[in-house]
């Protein structure tokens, strides 16, 4: 489904990705794991072109990307849910409306239709009630679930997670990550960059260790969690709980 | 019968009212026009585009730079000689016409950085959240980020709605019968100025107390979402 070849990316003073590939089939899930620094996130944002790599190819459906062509790259955001550490609602917008904006503004679904979608959308989250509250009343936890029925509404090929329970307070962690468990049953392709080895585990299909900007070690959960060969992806391992 | 008791008749304070609505159409026109003109500069020096970049540059210095006066004299006398027919217009719209253009166009340059601050101060998350969503740069700006910035502008936007209002007794300079100059035809009517330019001055007061009332109400209104 979608292919990254040779990613290079720098910002000043860093190597942010060293000549990374990874590809992600259909219904896969894949988690990106690795300390911090190590370039998940930048990888993960070049996916969608939040990060523009400065060399390397990336193809979707065999396609190559033109990550300077701008309505190019708006077809292509449209396919992809992106979930953000920070969750970056609309502040100014009601729950309701987050959901609707996409939809409205983009996929000229009308208002009706885009409601009773986001309505559905917010059953499933577990926040019907919430409907018409602004960002500023909800939890941590419920901005992180509203944020992914936002990135749901667009009906997405793929879901992009950047850390989506890094900001949480612990008690709240579960209920994000029973929403993507949820969303992994329902058979949706997702590509995670997380800290939750328990989650990881427990939800990929693959796990991939990257560190210092390179893929040390990529596999199955058993092979890269369970069964670890590189000294490195051992190092990390040891010094995190799950 | 006091001088007071002469100059402080129904008729005149009629007549200062007269005079402080056109001071308040300078002000308003000029707040609005200086406002699209502003968040068109602010765009400009947001953009990538370097020409135009450059251009707002050098308007902002250059309005920032020079007295609003002279600006309003540049107009005046400048209008006639760059549109045909101008000189045919009665006095009254010419001095009203330069006024307000001149008004708008020291107006936008302050609103410009307003502006621009204002949507600088925007999360780049918000950005990066609309694009994702596969929204075009015009889309985010208009659905995310000029309502959010927009809130914070409306403070500094009604002090420079304010400063209009008292900026506009300049235009009394270039010919036009408002507010200041109302009290100074009051003024030499009955060879006594300090009485009308006080109730001169309670009328402007009485109008920019009005606006920050006012602006303090939509504040709180719009605090909603915080």
């Amino acid at each position: 489904m979608i292919k990254l070849t040779n990613i290079d990316k720098h910002f000043p003073n860093v190597q942010a990705l060293n000549n990374v590939s990874i590809e992600i089939h259909e219904k896969e899930i894949v988690c990106l794991i690795g300390p911090s620094g190590s370039g998940k996130s930048t990888l993960l944002r070049c996916i969608n072109g939040l990060e523009i790599p400065d060399q390397g190819k990336v193809f979707v459906n065999d396609k190559e990307i033109d990550y300077h062509n701008e309505n190019e790259m708006q077809e292509l955001r449209k396919t992809l849910g992106f979930v953000f550490q920070g969750f970056n609602l609309f502040p100014h917008k009601t729950v309701i409306d987050n959901i609707t904006m996409g939809p409205i503004a983009i996929l000229h679904q009308n208002t009706d239709q885009a409601n009773a979608n986001a309505m559905s959308l917010l059953a499933r989250i577990g926040l019907v009630e919430k409907a018409n509250e602004y960002p500023s009343k909800l939890s941590g936890g419920q901005k992180q679930r509203v944020a992914i029925a936002r990135a749901l509404a667009m009906n997405p090929k793929i879901m992009l997670f950047d850390e989506p329970t890094s900001a949480l307070d612990p008690e709240m962690v579960k209920e994000v990550l029973m929403v993507m468990k949820e969303l992994a049953k329902d058979g949706m392709t997702m590509v995670i960059v997380t800290h939750e080895i328990g989650f990881a585990r427990e939800v990929s299909n693959k796990v991939i260790f990257m560190d210092e900007g390179s893929i040390i070690e990529s596999g199955t959960p058993d092979e890269v969690l369970g069964n670890p060969k590189n000294e490195r992806t051992k190092a990390f391992l040891s010094k995190v709980l799950y | 019968m006091t001088i007071f008791e002469k100059i402080f008749t129904l008729t005149n304070i009629t007549y200062l009212l007269r005079c402080a609505e056109v001071s308040l159409i300078l002000a308003t026109s000029s707040i609005v026009l200086g406002t699209i003109i502003g968040t068109l500069t602010a765009a400009a020096k947001i953009g990538k585009n370097r020409v135009l970049k450059l251009i707002a540059n050098a308007y902002i210095e250059f309005i920032r730079g020079t007295p609003m006066l002279l600006q309003l004299f540049i107009f005046f006398f400048g209008l006639p000689q760059l549109i045909p027919n101008y000189a045919n217009l009665s006095f009254s719209t010419q001095v009203f016409v330069a006024g307000i253009v001149g008004m708008s166009i020291n107006s936008g340059a302050y609103s410009a950085e307003l502006i621009r601050s204002g949507i600088e101060s925007i999360d780049i998350g918000q950005w990066e959240a609309g694009k994702s969503l596969g929204m075009s740069y015009f889309k985010i700006m208009k659905l995310i980020i000029l309502p959010q910035a927009f809130k914070r502008i409306i403070p500094p936007l009604v002090s420079e709605f304010i400063v209009l209002i008292k900026d506009s007794s300049l235009v009394s300079s270039i010919g036009a019968t408002e507010l200041l100059k109302g009290a100074q035809v009051i003024g030499s009517h009955y060879y006594n100025y300090m009485i009308p330019l006080f109730m001169a001055a309670l009328i402007y007061l009485a109008m920019t107390l009005t606006v920050s009332t006012l602006a303090k109400k939509i504040e709180k209104r719009m605090k909603i979402y915080d």
